[in-house]
């Protein structure tokens, strides 16, 4: 519904989701900025990545979105929005991007129940999503990686330390991503 | 059975099956207001002499065959498909009559892109339903019992510039009938009888046991084991017989609309990369993986596999661990009969696979849409060890 000078009006129900989504996928941009310094995993996925591939999250049709790039061995935020992606992956709407966002539903679910879609290269959207994997593996509890995922992720030693460094640094890391 | 929590399920495609489908042809046209057709086929199907069986049908009625465009390879390419896009417009042509098998379809379908969005640059429609645009009308005329791409709502083009296999899917992009003629398919050699029998097989079974199966999808994948099991030799050791020809040709049907709508797996993902690496057909690699991969996914989904094994011939006496592993035993049994009787291949190595290219296969494997849809995960360790059994 749309008021008089043509905004659309939203509820606050809605507001809280949307809210929900953008903050999550803040977070989960800036943990995959921090994952990617310090993760050999993750920097051996993202190895063959071509330098500067820039790649989106977002919720349709014109709901939060964040951009992220590869620079070097690492991934850097870019900011808000679409920054010329080479790759969406897309959520339909802010109720289908609650579910993962909130542990409900592993990302790969979203997908087979037609609640996120891909805008690019399947196999690269493949790769984004393994790598998105190993970052939620730091940003989510063990006991919704248990329920989410095909085959829940066991953390060595050096893992569980780089878990507690993102859950201590997140904080900060939000903070200053927040501005861009 | 289970229920999923939330599925979708579309196939608007007007089916027209039977001895003499062809003959509909003009009729169709006609009741999709068009005459002015653009075939899309390839030099197997000109040689087969099936195109005269197309242009036959056509007589004595208003429509026509504006042009028609014969040099689609094996695996399209952005370069044929604005070709044939050119040709239509040049002979203004106001439908696409794709005659042939998937890359037939495929190229059909991306021209259709080309030509309703107005545009040279396929790329930028690559991925999940980005078009919005009702495409031109589309006829489909398979000539081989087993893509299923007269339903299915994806096309796979090869894009030159790039070197990169560009994947679509729209609802858009499928055909607005598909006409089942078993005259269509008596020319198929055994061997290619057998390899796209059995990759219609893995469509169905894939289709029922992978994550986006739904009651819809399954009742389709059902009927195409059942047609498959009870055909797929008869064609093998006859091809002349229609009614088999047309019973395996409804099968792929069938289990196109079943995986068009609940996605294959992992064996699909790495016949993939058995094309791509190594160029075994797309048949042979599923014929060979499908045992293995149903094996792969027997702690996740063998409740599941084992609904199968009545619909298979296989036994139903035991568990559903018992009955999973005897639906996947009798897969394998018809992989043998197959080797028997034309020659297909049971083992990756027959297929002309090095062990060399494995790992090559896998790192494709791993990159393909379809692990998404896999119960197991499909990581590069897994792809590489249901390669290493098959091989």
């Amino acid at each position: 519904m749309e008021n008089k000078s043509g905004e659309k009006k939203l509820s606050m129900t809605y507001k809280v989701k949307e809210t929900i989504v953008k903050t999550s996928l803040l977070a989960l941009a800036t943990t995959f900025e921090i994952v990617s310094k310090h993760s050999p995993e993750l920097k051996a996925e993202i190895a063959d990545w071509e330098d500067g591939r820039v790649f989106s999250l977002g919720v349709l049709p014109d709901g939060p979105a964040v951009s992220l790039k590869k620079e070097g061995d690492q991934i850097r935020y870019l900011g808000k929005g679409y920054k010329n992606p080479k790759l969406k992956v897309l959520f339909k709407n802010v109720d289908a991007a609650l579910l993962p966002f909130t542990g409900q539903m592993g990302s790969h679910t979203a997908f087979v129940q037609h609640r996120a879609i891909v805008h690019g290269n399947i196999g690269e959207a493949m790769q984004a999503s393994r790598a998105m994997d190993i970052v939620q593996t730091y940003l989510m509890p063990v006991f919704i990686l248990k329920k989410n995922s095909k085959r829940p992720p066991k953390l060595t030693g050096a893992e569980m330390l780089l878990k507690a460094r993102v859950m201590t640094t997140l904080g900060i890391g939000l903070l200053l991503n927040m501005t861009k | 059975m289970r229920i999923p929590e939330y599925y979708e399920y579309s196939c608007p495609v007007k089916i027209v099956s039977g001895l003499k489908a062809l003959s509909n042809l003009p009729y169709e046209m006609d009741q999709l207001g068009v005459n002015k057709a653009l075939i899309i086929t390839d030099q197997g199907v000109i040689s087969a002499g099936l195109i005269k069986q197309v242009e036959s049908a056509f007589e004595g009625s208003d429509c026509e065959i504006a042009a028609i465009f014969d040099q689609t390879p094996p695996d399209s390419s952005s370069k044929v498909v604005n070709r044939v896009a050119k040709l239509y417009q040049e002979k203004n042509c106001d439908c696409f009559l794709a005659v042939g098998g998937g890359s037939c379809m495929d190229t059909a379908k991306c021209a259709n892109m080309i030509v309703t969005e107005g545009t040279e640059d396929l790329m930028q429609f690559q991925g999940a339903e980005r078009l919005k645009k009702t495409m031109k009308p589309f006829i489909a005329v398979p000539t081989t019992a087993g893509t299923g791409s007269e339903v299915t709502v994806a096309a796979m083009i090869y894009d030159e510039e790039t070197n990169v296999k560009m994947a679509f899917t729209s609802y858009h992009l499928l055909p607005r009938v598909a006409i089942i003629d078993p005259k269509m398919t008596l020319t198929m050699p055994p061997k290619i009888t057998a390899a796209t029998g059995m990759d219609a097989l893995t469509h169905a079974i894939e289709a029922f046991y992978c994550l986006q199966k739904n009651p819809v999808s399954d009742s389709f994948a059902l009927a195409a084991i059942e047609l498959i099991m009870g055909y797929l030799e008869k064609c093998v050791k006859d091809g002349a017989d229609e009614v088999a020809r047309l019973a395996m040709a409804n099968a792929a049907l069938l289990a196109g609309i079943s995986f068009s709508n609940s996605m294959c797996g992992v064996v699909h993902g790495l016949a993939h990369g058995c094309g791509g690496v190594c160029r075994v057909p797309h048949g042979v690699a599923n014929a060979i993986l499908l045992p293995w991969g149903m094996e792969n996914n027997l702690e996740k989904v063998g409740d599941i596999i084992a609904e199968l094994a009545p619909v298979l011939g296989a036994s139903t006496s035991g568990g559903a661990m018992e009955q999973a592993k005897a639906a996947i035993g009798a897969v394998r049994d018809l992989g043998e009969r197959l080797k028997n009787l034309c020659g297909l291949p049971t083992t990756l190595r027959e297929a002309g696979v090095t062990e060399d290219k494995l790992d090559a296969i896998a790192k494709v494997a791993i990159n393909d849409g379809t692990a998404t849809f896999n119960p197991e995960d499909v990581t590069y360790e897994v792809a590489l060890e249901i390669l290493k059994k098959a091989y």
